[in-house]
């Protein structure tokens, strides 16, 4: 059997490694724009081949599948799918585990996920506004104070969304300027290269919570959630600092417990099914909306939210990297065997296996990294057998580069730990970061906090109070309902 | 002591101007008499004065900038930050009693020995620097390279806190109650602790923290707890309403006083009166009435100014004293003229008996971590026993809380506490 994997930073080194691990012993092929020396080991060890290219054109992608003779393609990241890959493979009868261009729409245009997700009514939706133009949006900013997301309404790897808590109204006029100022950006810097999305520029209440991505596996039929996992988006130690893709997750169980054998945990059961629920909601609307149906990974990027409970901040047509880390290192079940019942439309009959273990992800990252990669960028990282050889240091952004591997100005590796409970796998991630460092002395970074006792806690209080928040309105039939009483106008609901 | 104040954004967008000035205001209980606010964007600027923040406000003056370092402070003759060098500006509360390497020039002022005594310019100089000083204190400073550095001494006797504005930035601050009215909401992302020996470093690439090695001997400021910080802060993770709450109670529980009415003198000691009241059902009241702004008036530099402060905030309320036996709490006493007036005011004003109560043990020593302790042949409590100081303030009963007791309820071992104004003993740096 020979897969073709595309993409090459930490998520697909995780794909490939539990690729290899199937029963069908496949040879690995990969395309991506840097060489991933992990994949490339996984490559090179199942007499693949390794293709350096370029994944979001459809051409390029399908023909190394062709010439290679690939029983199906692996899509990791969005942008192949939003760039129509899929689409051509399934022309070429090639099949794919990756969301088409129609229903990767879900991720990619954040204004029409909001759009369908209010059209069917689908519980956990945040109250919103869309823009076509920056001057569009000026007045409206200008006139409501609140706390808002400013998002790029395309999903642009992530990057420029600003979250601005409004609430003191002593401070109100600083975060308006900004407001203003960054609404700007988006629409003139941060979407000027993109011109597939009618909409540029979305605004979004601004909630809190404890936030988790549910991933899951679809065959368009019927959808099959993996565990939670929670991601860390603070670029630095005790939730500080700049947005990233990701600093580290930590997982345990379906429902993200302590430990192997602890009562506590971040959901309880009920709200891990019913953010399924909503997850699945999504992909049938999606697929009614367009027509098409979707094979591959979805996962719901959600918060529980004192107005919700449940709530879909947004959705990815992918898996979520770095979660694809902790829930491959958990899965039992042959990947292989989920690929072929997602092309067979037969995911149903597939039961998936998870262990219980608390799994902790860490992102170590060259200084420099989210904001100026530039920076972070063609630093040699140290290399030994040590590291080369451990099955739990994934491989990120990094390329190879006259010979000698460097960083890609993203982040370098993601280190695995596995415990009994989280603080004891925690311990364990940050064993290995501490083996990472660069040959030229330029300092890099992760976060010590993530998964530690006092960090669980306070995750966990976090939930607590969301819960009891959004049970009491769920008590009151308020659940999702904003009302508002406007002197001189009266009562005013909202949702 | 002084309040002070570092702030972070990492996006240059940001004009930090009005959140310093409000960052400062939460931090004015702290120091009263001077303020200083340096802003660091394109260039460095500063506004000082004297008296209250809010000034700043008053006059509109405002600069940008994405960083800002600032200070409160109770002595007029200090205006913080000042200038390291060229480059470096610190604001600090506290004191540094002495630095390695170092030979003090006692000819020179304090602030010229840190100049002195400090050397470049870099992250590593400033840390290096500070580990070399000895003394009860916590520090910030910005240099110009867009970095700023703060730390606390390794006892941990000045309180220093994080907080976070989102993906936006950190809040560097003497106490929590700064991120509650420049910060995010509580819940997503509480202030954190600094501890003793802590570095927290802000670059415009990063943030981290580093720790001086070796240090576990600890040395807490009691006094934060009974008087110095806001009631709605935490020193050292411990919330401050929790100790104060705690202290009434053992007042309450080491009394047998047959009382119609508890009274709290103004604002420190309310909460020790209601705790007092909720322990032993004797009604709390309201006992006093405010002319004008409120002020600290025991950290008024002179004689006058205080007698002025406490006569304009405590004027008695006659109907919740006349024929009444009261309980009278206050947070702390140091000369004991305040109290000998609130006492004689209110038997002019009827009430049948006077016992005063103290939320803190007897004050008999200075502090040579820089909170303003007056002269010690000034210390009402250094020099007379609780039955002689009944006399002098005219109240029918007086005593203290004892030294054990603070510990309790402060939670903490009283080795890990500086108790030095209560106990003349002090820790060793």
């Amino acid at each position: 059997m020979k897969v073709l994997l595309v993409g090459g930073a930490g998520r697909e080194h995780a794909i490939a490694i539990s690729l290899a691990k199937s029963s069908y012993s496949p040879r690995i092929y990969c395309i991506s724009e840097m060489i991933n020396i992990g994949i490339k080991k996984l490559v090179e060890q199942s007499n693949g081949e390794y293709f350096r290219g370029n994944i979001n054109d459809p051409n390029i992608v399908s023909n190394i599948a062709e010439k290679i003779g690939a029983d199906f393609v692996f899509i990791g990241p969005e942008e192949p799918n939003f760039h129509g890959v899929p689409d051509k493979l399934e022309e070429k009868g090639i099949p794919c585990i990756g969301a088409n261009k129609a229903v990767s729409e879900i991720e990619m245009s954040k204004a029409h996920m909001r759009d369908i997700q209010w059209k069917y009514k689908i519980p956990g939706r945040l109250w919103y506004k869309k823009f076509k133009t920056f001057e569009e949006a000026l007045p409206y900013i200008e006139e409501y104070a609140d706390s808002i997301a400013l998002k790029p309404a395309r999903q642009v790897g992530g990057k420029g969304v600003k979250v601005i808590e409004d609430i003191q109204v002593y401070l109100q006029d600083d975060k308006k300027k900004l407001k203003i100022a960054h609404a700007e950006s988006i629409v003139k810097e941060y979407m000027k290269d993109y011109d597939d999305t009618e909409y540029k520029l979305l605004i979004e209440e601004r909630v809190w919570g404890p936030e988790y991505t549910l991933q899951c596996f679809t065959d368009g039929r019927s959808i099959l959630p993996m565990p939670i996992v929670q991601d860390n988006k603070h670029a630095f130690d005790g939730d500080l600092g700049m947005e990233t893709g990701g600093m580290g997750s930590i997982s345990c169980g379906l429902t993200l417990k302590y430990g192997i054998n602890d009562e506590r945990s971040l959901l309880t059961r009920e709200e891990y099914e019913k953010s399924a629920e909503i997850v699945k909601m999504m992909v049938d609307a999606i697929q009614k909306e367009t027509g098409k149906k979707y094979h591959g990974v979805v996962a719901g990027q959600m918060m529980l939210t004192p107005v919700w409970g449940p709530t879909i901040i947004e959705m990815y047509s992918r898996f979520g990297d770095p979660e694809a880390i902790n829930v491959l290192k958990a899965l039992k079940t042959d990947l292989i065997e989920i690929c072929e019942a997602i092309i067979n439309e037969k995911l149903n009959t597939i039961k998936l296996e998870f262990d219980e273990n608390a799994i902790v992800v860490k992102a170590v990252c060259p200084e420099g990294y989210p904001n100026r990669r530039d920076l972070a960028k063609n630093h040699p990282i140290k290399i030994n057998n040590d590291i080369i050889n451990n099955e739990n240091i994934i491989w990120a952004s990094v390329d190879i580069n006259n010979g000698a591997i460097v960083t890609g100005g993203s982040r370098i590796v993601e280190c695995i730990g596995i415990g009994n409970n989280i603080p004891e796998a925690s311990l364990k991630a940050e064993n290995l970061c501490e083996k990472i460092s660069l040959e030229d002395g330029w300092r890099v970074f992760h976060r010590s906090d993530i998964g530690s006792e006092k960090f669980m806690e306070r995750r966990f209080s976090l939930a607590n109070l969301a819960r009891e928040i959004y049970q009491y309105r769920e008590r009151k039939g308020l659940l999702g309902k904003r009302i508002i009483w406007m002197p001189g106008k009266g009562l005013i609901e909202v949702g | 002591m002084t309040g002070i104040l570092g702030i972070y954004f990492f996006d240059e967008r940001w004009n930090v101007c009005n959140f310093g000035v409000y960052g400062l205001m939460a931090l004015q209980h702290r120091g009263e008499e001077t303020f200083g606010l340096e802003i660091i964007g394109n260039s460095r600027n500063k506004i000082e004065g004297e008296g209250l923040v809010e000034k700043i406000l008053i006059n509109n003056k405002k600069i940008n900038g994405h960083i800002c370092l600032g200070a409160v402070s109770p002595s007029i003759s200090e205006f913080q930050p000042f200038k390291l060098n060229d480059s470096v500006s610190l604001a600090i509360d506290g004191k540094i009693i002495s630095i390695e390497d170092y030979r003090w020039d006692s000819t020179l002022s304090y602030e010229n020995n840190l100049r002195r005594a400090f050397k470049g310019n870099k992250i590593e100089d400033t840390i290096d620097f500070f580990s070399r000083c000895k003394g009860g204190f916590s520090y910030i400073v910005v240099n110009d390279k867009k970095e700023m550095i703060a730390g606390r001494s390794s006892l941990g006797t000045k309180p220093l806190a994080l907080g976070k504005m989102g993906f936006e930035g950190g809040i560097i601050a003497s106490e929590t109650c700064v991120m509650e009215v420049i910060g995010e909401r509580v819940p997503i992302s509480p202030a954190e602790n600094i501890e003793p020996g802590e570095i927290r470093v802000f670059t415009p690439l990063s943030a981290y923290s580093e720790c001086i090695e070796n240090c576990t001997k600890r040395a807490y400021c009691s006094f934060e707890y009974v008087y110095l910080a806001r009631p709605d802060s935490y020193i050292n993770d411990i919330p401050v309403y929790r100790v104060r709450r705690r202290i009434g109670e053992i007042l309450a529980e080491k009394d047998d006083i047959d009382a119609d009415v508890v009274i709290g003198v103004p604002e420190t000691a309310i909460p020790f009166a209601m705790a007092y009241s909720n322990k032993t059902g004797i009604p709390v009241e309201k006992g006093f009435e405010i002319t004008g702004r409120r002020v600290r008036s025991a950290m008024k530099p002179n004689q006058l100014e205080r007698l002025k402060g406490v006569q304009l905030k405590l004027n008695v309320i006659s109907e919740v004293v006349r024929g009444k036996r009261i309980i009278l709490i206050d947070d702390s006493i140091v000369r004991g003229n305040t109290l000998a007036n609130i006492v004689y005011l209110m038997k002019e004003k009827g009430a049948k008996e006077v016992h005063v109560r103290i939320g803190s043990p007897r004050i008999i020593s200075h502090c040579p971590f820089g909170v303003e302790i007056p002269p010690e042949d000034e210390l009402i409590g250094r020099h007379l026993n609780e039955e002689k100081i009944a006399e002098v303030i005219g109240a029918d009963s007086f005593r203290y809380l004892s030294i054990d007791d603070l510990a309790e309820a402060i939670g903490i071992k009283s080795e890990e506490l500086c108790l030095g104004c209560f106990s003349n003993s002090y820790p060793e740096v």
